[in-house]
């Protein structure tokens, strides 16, 4: 049997990365993002240009994301989502997760 | 009295009788009357009891009331009308939130004991000072949450209403269920169930209340007892430098163009308020010789201060464009100003040499603070969907 070291857990000295950003967002009828503050300045959502949902870890502490991407009237581009299950919005950058590699 | 609604009712039939006093005694409709199909923006009280809507066609519209002025109107143009309205607020306001054209709400908080007036004179002065401004017939409602003075804008008689914080739920139980910001989802079941009246509303336990309507459920409730969760967003007013540089020829080549363009670049990151920051967005604009205005607009994926940066950016638009006429000016406005973004790629790939000075100077950094200063990053779950499992900063150690 293992002796138990008494080490306490840690995750090895490292700092999440991109972590999701709480944003004020207002929603339209639809829950669509609608109007963004975006540093301090309300930006209107010209367009939606992407849109998918996470619905993850459902046995542990659920994750239930709508993503969106979105255009501003500034011209900026910006991705956030609604959490589904907290119901609050939050901005973050989106990278599309590595293939695993066969075999 | 903390915050004001300002509300022009009908926004743009107002913008149409002011323009024009004779309307004053006619229903107006105003819409998109050049196109065949156009539609109704907004309409008259009058109007709107003949049965003609909003988003109804014109021709429907006329159908439904005869005696109708259909004055055309473009969007822009009410919006145009609309900023100026909250301009007049802004500046007689220390916070202001435009919500429409011809609807802002602000913050007044002191503004009446400043004045050395009662919140109702204070209003009553208010509403004359817009209306005078503005030459239209603002209603101006005044309380202590901001829904309060939208529904005394809205909907309790007078040019001007006051309602004291304790007098809120009080003044608000008579008014329609339309007052609310709800879905009209909500609104058509509120009149199922009978409920005609805030006060009928509110008399309701709001665990009722979400229950039947989710969280617009519990909002109403919340609105209703003046508990508001939500504050005014006010406008901030962006900084934008503007440099104009006067081409000493008429110009159809995009070689003087670029050149004027870099001239204008430079004069205006010499601006005071550029000094030390980055900008994410430059608007460039040719002033042609028959007074039109070629107008480009230009977002930088990083924040920038490098001239040349910019005009690499800029230049490739500018050699794509055909001029309807010669340029005789070039205007650049930049904006978006913020800190610069630290590029970490440059630091790791400048050679060996390079590397020895970066380590000692890594080294001497960590010994200087005590402490862990420079990280580097490191995949985690590349393959994970959630996007803060993806990567990691680790401790960078030479």
């Amino acid at each position: 049997m293992v002796k138990n070291t008494r080490t306490p857990t840690s995750t090895g000295g490292l700092l999440p990365l991109n972590l999701p950003q709480p944003a004020a967002v207002e929603a339209d009828r639809n829950g669509h993002p609608a109007r963004v503050l975006v540093r301090g300045v309300l930006r209107s959502v010209v367009a939606v240009t992407g849109q998918w949902r996470i619905d993850d870890e459902w046995w542990r502490s659920e994750i239930s994301r709508a993503y969106y991407t979105v255009e501003l009237d500034s011209g900026a581009h910006l991705t956030m989502y609604n959490d589904l299950v907290t119901g609050g919005w939050y901005s973050q950058p989106y990278t599309a997760p590595a293939r695993l590699k066969a075999g | 009295m903390e915050f004001i609604c300002a509300l022009v009712p009908h926004f743009s039939v107002a913008l149409a009788r002011r323009d024009n006093p004779a309307l004053q005694a006619l229903p107006v409709v105003t819409g998109q009357a050049s196109e065949a199909r156009g539609s109704v923006i907004d309409c008259s009280d009058e109007a709107m009891r003949a049965g003609v809507a909003p988003g109804m066609l014109i021709t429907r519209a006329q159908v439904l009331c005869p005696s109708a002025a259909v004055i055309p109107m473009r969007e822009e143009q009410a919006k145009a009308a609309g900023e100026a309205f909250a301009d007049v607020l802004a500046d007689l306001c220390p916070a202001t939130e435009a919500i429409e054209p011809g609807h802002v709400h602000a913050d007044v908080r002191g503004m009446a004991k400043l004045a050395g007036l009662g919140p109702a004179e204070y209003l009553a002065e208010l509403q004359e000072t817009i209306a005078g401004l503005t030459g239209l017939a603002v209603r101006v409602g005044g309380a202590s949450t901001v829904f309060v003075a939208h529904a005394a804008a809205g909907f309790l008689a007078g040019p001007s209403c006051h309602i004291a914080r304790r007098e809120g739920e009080e003044a608000l139980g008579p008014l329609p269920v339309e007052a609310l910001p709800v879905s009209n989802e909500m609104l058509r079941r509120l009149h199922l169930f009978g409920l005609e009246r805030l006060g009928q509303v509110g008399e309701l336990p709001p665990t009722a209340l979400q229950a039947q309507f989710g969280r617009e459920g519990l909002l109403a409730w919340r609105l209703i007892h003046c508990e508001e969760p939500g504050r005014l967003m006010p406008r901030h007013d962006e900084v934008r430098i503007v440099e104009r540089v006067s081409l000493p020829a008429p110009a159809v080549m995009s070689t003087p163009l670029v050149l004027g363009t870099e001239i204008a670049l430079q004069r205006a990151l010499r601006h005071p308020e550029a000094d030390g920051r980055a900008l994410r967005r430059a608007d460039w604009v040719a002033e042609l010789e028959n007074e039109e205005r070629l107008s480009l607009p230009f977002v930088f994926r990083e924040p920038t201060a490098d001239p040349a940066r910019m005009l690499f950016v800029i230049r490739n638009a500018i050699e794509r464009q055909v001029l309807t006429a010669p340029a005789i000016g070039i205007e650049v406005t930049l904006s978006g100003i913020c800190s610069e973004y630290v590029r970490q790629e440059r630091l790791w790939r400048s050679g060996p040499r390079n590397q020895e000075a970066l380590s000692e100077a890594i080294e001497q950094i960590g010994a200087r603070t005590r402490g862990q200063q420079i990280y580097r990053i490191v995949e985690v779950e590349p393959w994970s969907r959630i996007p803060e499992r993806q990567r990691a900063l680790a401790a960078y150690s030479p």
